[in-house]
C-alpha cells in the first residue's frame, strides 16, 4: 500500500504533460461485442455499464481511450490488449 | 457440435470427431504460425479420417508457418498488432519490449487448447478459471481465418454470412456452377461461424460464472 505522500507524488508525476499517455482500442471485424465488454472488465475494472460504454464507443466511433498514465504503464495496457487479440495503441495525450 | 454449457461449475461444450480434429489442426497451425514448435507428432484424429475436403482446404494455409522477423503477413500482423499506427519509434520499441513475450503466451494458450481437442471422447471441458484465455486464443485463431478471408470492416464479415447462406443453399439444390461459389472460402467461413459461436457460448459461461462470484 503507497502512503498518501508517495500517491500525491505518482499523481503529480502522472499528470506532467510529458507523461500524459492514452491507451486506445480500435474497432475489428472479429472481436465480439460481448467479449470486449467482458475483458475491459475483467482487465481494467470496469462495472459492466463502463465496460459496455467503452465497448460501443469502440464499435460505434472506430476507437476508444480506455486508458490514462505513464507511457511505461500504457504499453502494459497495451500489451495486455494485444495478448486478448484485440487492438491497442498508445500515443501521448492530447495528440 | 454443442457451444459450451456450465456443468458442475465446468464449461462443456460437445464436438464430435470430425469437428475436433478440423479445430484442433487450424489451431495448430496458428501456434506454427506464431512460431510454435509443432504441437504432438500428428494430428490428434487420424489424418485420413475420410476428410480430402479439409485436407485440401489446408493445403492453403501452409503459408502460415512464416516467419516472424518480418510481419508483413496481415494475418500474423493481426495477431501481434503494431503499438502506435504512425510513430514508427513508439511502435519498434513495443515490439523489442513484448514480441516474444506475446507470442510464447498466444503459443502456450493454443496449446492448451490442442490438447485439450486431443483428449478422447466428445466433451470438450474448460475450467472457469481457464474461460477467458480459451476465449482468448479462440480470438488469435479466428483472427488468422479473418485475415485469411479478407475480412477487414464490421460489413465484410456481415457479407460473410450472406455468402455462406447463398452457398449452402446452392450447394443444397445443385446450383453451385452457376454461382461461382469458392468452396475453400465457403469452408473457411463456416469454420470461423462456427468457432465465433462456440467463443460466444464460453464467454457467456464466463460471464455468468463472474455474476455469480460477485
Amino acid at each position: 500500500m503507497s502512503t498518501q505522500e508517495e500517491l500525491e507524488r505518482e499523481g503529480a508525476v502522472a499528470t506532467r504533460v510529458d507523461d500524459a499517455w492514452v491507451t486506445i482500442v480500435w474497432n475489428d471485424p472479429v472481436n465480439l461485442m460481448s467479449y470486449v465488454t467482458h475483458v475491459f472488465q475483467r482487465y481494467f475494472g470496469f462495472t459492466r455499464h463502463e465496460a459496455e460504454a467503452r465497448m460501443r464507443e469502440v464499435h460505434e466511433n472506430g476507437k476508444s481511450v480506455v486508458s490514462t498514465g505513464g507511457r511505461e504503464k500504457m504499453e502494459v495496457d497495451v500489451q495486455a490488449m494485444h495478448g486478448y487479440g484485440l487492438w491497442a495503441t498508445l500515443q501521448r495525450s492530447g495528440e | 457440435m454443442r457451444g459450451f454449457e456450465e456443468r458442475d461449475g465446468l464449461a462443456v461444450a460437445e464436438l464430435d470427431d470430425e469437428e475436433r480434429m478440423v479445430i484442433a489442426r487450424i489451431v495448430a497451425d496458428v501456434g506454427l504460425l506464431l512460431g510454435g514448435e509443432q504441437f504432438g507428432m500428428d494430428a490428434p484424429v487420424g489424418r485420413d479420417a475420410g476428410l480430402d475436403d479439409a485436407d485440401e482446404i489446408f493445403k492453403h494455409l501452409q503459408g502460415l508457418e512464416e516467419s516472424l522477423a518480418e510481419p508483413d503477413d496481415p494475418a500474423v500482423l493481426s495477431l501481434l498488432p503494431s503499438a502506435s499506427r504512425d510513430d514508427r519509434d513508439v511502435a519498434d520499441e513495443f515490439r523489442r519490449l513484448t514480441e516474444s513475450d506475446l507470442r510464447d503466451l498466444k503459443v502456450r494458450r493454443l496449446q492448451t487448447m490442442w490438447e485439450q481437442l486431443s483428449e478422447d471422447g466428445p466433451e470438450w471441458e474448460i475450467r472457469a478459471e481457464d474461460a477467458l484465455s480459451t476465449a482468448a486464443a479462440l480470438t488469435d485463431v479466428r483472427l488468422v481465418l479473418a485475415s485469411r478471408l479478407k475480412l477487414e470492416t464490421d460489413e465484410d464479415a456481415d457479407r460473410l454470412h450472406g455468402e455462406i447462406d447463398l452457398a449452402t443453399h446452392a450447394l443444397d439444390t445443385d446450383a453451385d456452377d452457376d454461382l461461382g461459389i469458392d468452396p475453400e472460402r465457403v469452408w473457411l467461413g463456416m469454420l470461423y461461424q462456427a468457432l465465433t459461436w462456440l467463443q460466444e457460448s464460453l464467454v457467456q459461461f464466463s460471464v455468468a460464472t463472474e455474476d455469480v462470484r460477485e
